[in-house]
This record gives C-alpha cells, sequence and structure tokens, in this order.
C-alpha cells in the first residue's frame, strides 16, 4: 500500500484514494440519476426501478473491484496522516458494502413484484432508499467520531422519511413520529457525548481515543468525564442496533413501514451499526498494551455481553406473543441483533484479540441472517398484498394455498431457530464456538444463553409453520407475483447451500474479516503525534486551568 | 472577572439538561424537537469552546460545530414534516395519543 504510507501532500495518489470510495460514489451518481430520470425520461415506476437497479449494480462491480486493491490492508482517505483520514477502506468495510448492495438489488426486486408502473412517488421512494444505503455504506467505512454520527444521520433520516412514506397511512404516520422522535433524542446525546470526548481528547480519531481511554484508565486519571462521553456514543450506537434498552422504535417502526422498507431496515441498519460498533471495539483491543491491562476494558466487555443478554432474551419473549407476523419478526430481528451483540463481546477478550474470528462469526451471521430475513419478510409480503393483512391468520393453510411459498417460508423460518441443514445453524455455530473460546464466566454464560435462547424461540417461530401446514380454515388460493414467488425460493436456497457448502463460506467470511485498518496498520507513530502534539488536552487538569 | 472555558462548559451542560429534560417531560413532538434542538447547540458550544481555549491551531471542533447546525437543520426540517403528516392522519401531534402500535 504505497499510497497509504504518503507523508506529504504531494505524496497522495489522489486518484486511487478516490478509487477506492468509488462505491460510495458510485451511489451518490445514482441518486443523481433518480433526480434526473424523470426530468430525461420519465416518471414511471419501473422506470426509476430499472435505473437505480443498474446503479447498483455499478457500485456492485466497483466494489470487487476495490475488494481486490485493499484485500491486503486497508487505506484510509485522502488524508497526510492515516489516523487523521475520515473515511477508510478495507476488507470489512468492502465485504459490508457488498452485502449492502446484495441485500439493496433483494429489496428493489421485492418492491417490483408488488408494484405497478403507475406507482407515484417512485423517484423519492427510491432517493431515500439509495441515501440509506449511502448512509449505511459510510457508516461502515470510518474511525472518525464526526463522520460516524454524520453516516449514522445520513442512514437515519432518509429511514425515518421511508418508515412514514405511505402519506396516508395512519400506521405509518405513527410509526415515522416515534422513530423520528427516539431518532432525534439518541443523535442529540450522542452528539454531547462527543464534544465531551473531544475536549479530553483533543482528536475525533477513535484510534487516539482508544490510546487515551487505556491510558486513563491506567494511570488514574479523569475518569468520569470520559465515561460520560464513551456511554453517550454507546447509546448512539445501541440506538441503531436496536439494543435493549433502545429498542423501543424497532416494533413500533417496522410494523408501521412498508413491507419492503421493514425488510430492509430489519437487515442493514441493525448491520451496520454492528460493524461500526465491532470497528470501535478493534481500535479499542489494539490499544491494549499488553495483556494484564486486558483486564481494564472488563466493565466494557460486561457491558455489552449484559445488553446482549438482555436483547435476546428480551426479543424472544416478546415475539413469543404477537399476532402481527410482521411484529413478531421485528421482534426477532431484535434477539438476532443481541445473538450478533454477543459476538462483538467476545472482541475485546486476550484470547482472541486480534484474531478475526469473532468478526468473522458476525459477518458470516450477517449474510445468511440478510436471505433468512428477505426470505421471511418476502413471503409475509407476498401473503399481505394478497390478503390485506399481516396476521398470523392470513397464514393459515399456506401449503395447499401456495405451496411455492410456503416451502420457502418453512425454510427460512427454520434457519431463523438456527436448525441444521439451514445456513441459520451455520451462522450461530461459529458465534458459539467464538464464545467457546473466549471461555471464562462471560463466555460460557453467553454460550448458554445463547442456546437457550435458540430452544426458546423454535417455539414462536413453530407458531407459524404449523398454522401454514396444519391447519386450514378452507381460504382461497393465493395470487403471488411469479418474481416475488422466484425471490423468496432463491433465498430458501442460498440458505441450504450455505449450509452445505461451509467450508467456502468460511473461507469467503474470512477473506473479508482480516488484514483490517487497526491502529497499528493506521501507522501508530501517527496516532502518537497526534495526541502529543496538544499536551494541554491530554492533561486531565487542562479543564481547570482553561476556566481561572 | 474574565470569561473563560469553565463559563461556556457551564452555559453548555445547564442547556444540555434543561434540554434533557423537556425531552421526557414534554408530550408534544414539537416541545420535544425543541429539547433535541437545544442538546444539539449545547453539544456546539463546547465544540467552538473547546477549540477556542485549548489550542491555537485547533480546526476540528469549528469544523465539526458546522456540521452540527447543517445537521440540526436536516432533522428539524424532516422532523417538521413528520410531524405535518402526522397532523394530517391524527388530528394531534402528541406522542401519548399516538398509540395505535403497541404490544
Amino acid at each position: 500500500m504505497e499510497f497509504a504510507q504518503s507523508t506529504a501532500w504531494d505524496g497522495i495518489a489522489v486518484g486511487e484514494h478516490l478509487f477506492a470510495f468509488s462505491p460510495m460514489i458510485a451511489l451518490t451518481v445514482t441518486m443523481l440519476a433518480i433526480v434526473a430520470c424523470p426530468l430525461l425520461i420519465g416518471r414511471g415506476a419501473r422506470t426509476i426501478g430499472s435505473v437505480t437497479v443498474l446503479g447498483v449494480f455499478f457500485a456492485l462491480i466497483l466494489c470487487f473491484r476495490v475488494g481486490g486493491v485493499v484485500a491486503d490492508g486497508g487505506l484510509s482517505g485522502l488524508s497526510t496522516s492515516p489516523a487523521e483520514g475520515i473515511l477508510l477502506v478495507d476488507n470489512l468495510s468492502i465485504g459490508f458494502q457488498i452485502l449492502l448492495l446484495v441485500f439493496l438489488a433483494g429489496v428493489i426486486l421485492l418492491w417490483w413484484a408488488g408494484s405497478s408502473e403507475t406507482e407515484k412517488n417512485a423517484p423519492e421512494f427510491f432517493i431515500l432508499l439509495v441515501g440509506s444505503a449511502l448512509g449505511m455504506a459510510m457508516m461502515v467505512s470510518t474511525a472518525n467520531l464526526l463522520m460516524m454520527v454524520i453516516a449514522m444521520e445520513t442512514a437515519s433520516l432518509p429511514s425515518f422519511a421511508l418508515v412514514g412514506f405511505d402519506k396516508t397511512s395512519r400506521r405509518g404516520a405513527e410509526a415515522s413520529l416515534k422513530y423520528m422522535i427516539f431518532g432525534a433524542v439518541c443523535a442529540a446525546i450522542m452528539l454531547y457525548g462527543v464534544s465531551l470526548i473531544y475536549g479530553l481528547v483533543g482528536s475525533l480519531s477513535v484510534p487516539v481515543i482508544a490510546t487515551y481511554t487505556v491510558d486513563q484508565f491506567m494511570g488514574g486519571g479523569n475518569k468520569l468525564l470520559l465515561t460520560v462521553g464513551l456511554l453517550c456514543v454507546f447509546a448512539g450506537i445501541a440506538f441503531k442496533v436496536s439494543a435493549v434498552p433502545f429498542h423501543f422504535w424497532c416494533p413500533d417502526a417496522f410494523e408501521g413501514a412498508k413491507i419492503e422498507v421493514t425488510t430492509w431496515l430489519s437487515v442493514v441498519s441493525k448491520a451496520a451499526a454492528l460493524v461500526m460498533l465491532v470497528r470501535v471495539l478493534t481500535f479499542f483491543s489494539a490499544a491494549i498494551p499488553n495483556a494484564f491491562a486486558m483486564s481494564l476494558l472488563d466493565p466494557i466487555v460486561w457491558t455489552v455481553a449484559i445488553v446482549a443478554t438482555v436483547t435476546m432474551t428480551l426479543g424472544n419473549f416478546a415475539a413469543y406473543r404477537q399476532e402481527s407476523v410482521k411484529r413478531m419478526l421485528a421482534y426477532s430481528s431484535i434477539a438476532h441483533a443481541g445473538y450478533m451483540l454477543s459476538a462483538a463481546a467476545v472482541l475485546l477478550h486476550p484470547s482472541v484479540a486480534g484474531s478475526e474470528s469473532p468478526i468473522t462469526a458476525l459477518l458470516g451471521y450477517v449474510v445468511v441472517y440478510l436471505f433468512m430475513n428477505l426470505g421471511a419478510f418476502g413471503t409475509v409480503a407476498l401473503v399481505g398484498w394478497d390478503t390485506g393483512s399481516d396476521r398470523l391468520d392470513a397464514f393459515t393453510g399456506l401449503i395447499r394455498r401456495a405451496p411455492l411459498l410456503a416451502i420457502p417460508m418453512v425454510m427460512c423460518l427454520m434457519s431463523l431457530v438456527g436448525l441444521p441443514v439451514f445456513a441459520g445453524f451455520v451462522a450461530k455455530w461459529w458465534v458459539l464456538v467464538s464464545l467457546g473460546k473466549m471461555g471464562g464466566t462471560v463466555g460460557w454464560v453467553l454460550a448458554v444463553v445463547v442456546v437457550s435462547n435458540t430452544l426458546f424461540s423454535l417455539y414462536y417461530y413453530m407458531r407459524i409453520v404449523v398454522k401454514m401446514t396444519l391447519k386450514d380454515d378452507g381460504q382461497t388460493p393465493l395470487r403471488a407475483s411469479p418474481m416475488g414467488v422466484g425471490l423468496v425460493n432463491i433465498c430458501a436456497i442460498v440458505l441450504m447451500v450455505l449450509f452445505f457448502a461451509a467450508d467456502p463460506f468460511r473461507h469467503m467470511t474470512e477473506r473479508y474479516s482480516k488484514n483490517l485498518v487497526t491502529a497499528s496498520t493506521l501507522s501508530s507513530a501517527d496516532a502518537i503525534t497526534v495526541a502529543d502534539s496538544s499536551p494541554t488536552a491530554t492533561d486531565p487538569t487542562a479543564i481547570e486551568r482553561g476556566g481561572n | 472577572m474574565t470569561i473563560g472555558l469553565t463559563h461556556y462548559l457551564v452555559v453548555a451542560a445547564v442547556m444540555f439538561v434543561t434540554g434533557l429534560f423537556t425531552m421526557m417531560t414534554k408530550r408534544n413532538a414539537i416541545g420535544i424537537l425543541i429539547g433535541v434542538e437545544l442538546v444539539l447547540n449545547a453539544a456546539t458550544v463546547n465544540f467552538v469552546a473547546f477549540d477556542r481555549y485549548l489550542g491555537p491551531d485547533r480546526l476540528d471542533g469549528q469544523i465539526t460545530a458546522i456540521f452540527v447546525i447543517v445537521l440540526a437543520a436536516a432533522e428539524a426540517a424532516l422532523a417538521v414534516g413528520i410531524c405535518i403528516n402526522v397532523y394530517k392522519n391524527l388530528s394531534t401531534v402528541d406522542v401519548d395519543r399516538a398509540n395505535s402500535l403497541r404490544g
């Protein structure tokens, strides 16, 4: 990576750096094309949809090209010092962007199956959809607190609007109001936390902040303000992950939104925040000088572990008594966020710190979760479009009314439980293996919690399966668009393929979770220079002195 | 008495607490948004004050402050749009009356 180590402005290969960020640039251009399309070609819904799909495929191709360039190590963009890079690109961010774009294409296909050429407001819908995708792509490619906030808002603001997109829907309006208020409050608190951290550390760069935090906790400096600031930042991230106690928006927003929007938000908005959390935690574990100091981060490990436990348990218990399948899957998505969080808790442990196995587990979980949720929500969408209901009763006797929908739905639900022959089992297994490798009280307790939650979740997923296969109240056969049925079946087949091809799948995921941009590749010398150049700020008494 | 960093931080902290209190007690969506704006502006004051007092060559905080102002404007525009939509549908912007989604 000769261009990553350049030391002067004229040494930066600007072209190379811009190329590294080309998938995001392609998404931006897609948004502009959607604006231009009604003026130049036409406002037809399908026309706009085609333009968007074209843009997404173009961005996807660019992702694979960039993935080849950064395979051996990431780079931090358009900056003389890598530690000051606002955006960065590495295997993890490229891997997530590939997932994001594949999923975006899937969601657009789902929309296509349920829309007509005369549908109004298609340009606005797609601008918001691609805009939130751009925000999520930025969320995973930064190690700078300012950029994190901006990226989270770029992802959130279009999501608020998407949830309330159907202006005639009362439930949509209410859902977007709740989502927006909760999001605005969390973003504001996060920003206040960022301002406190900036005052203490004198930098917005996460590696510098991690180094400073570890120093403070080892040396015993001004810990209170730092802890408050970090808690505020984690609260903002927890809102996006929908971790307990910041999960209240999730079921309401998901139930009130259009089903395509629910599908979109249920996977990627959480996954993006999780990857962002993983990046922050990686920097923290890289800042630890030795294994002895590792115990300093025990409070963070315990916090993440407890939040993960409560999140998955609460998600599963609340899902159990839902009558609306859409809302049930919304709670199930909270539970799955908990499973993924438990993989994140492992990151800071000495025995696994620095290895990529928890990141592999998390990335693999996201891949599998993407396909099983697309399949499950796709079926809910097709049933909902035909019967006008997302209640459990609308699914009665689906095996007779639409066998080509019922069978993949059963497969997706089995995979959501985590039963063998489906990829959900592989994903859960990897999480359990990394928890087992971590060992200790936290590891084993988390493993037991994951397993018992899995057993419990079997019950409410089975309710849908039983309703579809064993009961029949003589409802008329379902008319579903062939495209939607095809999409759902492809998802189910992919889930089986990923189970039987677990080894190649593992290799693919490992390829995207190694050689990450860490504090050491961000040239630790640079990180230290930044911290040293502002001695007043790193001095805990600086604030008191400034006041006198 | 000269005005120093502490004074600015106290003003910001008061704004933060006021905003937090507003967000927790108000039932009107617009009221909650005013609380959010207070918290965002508290962060802005912090950023600018830290830059001014903790080093002459700092610019990150000032730049962040500008971004926060733009962010607050974008959020307010969208939030008011959503509030209008809610008012059209429910004839109220009281968050306690928006209760058809529950469980």
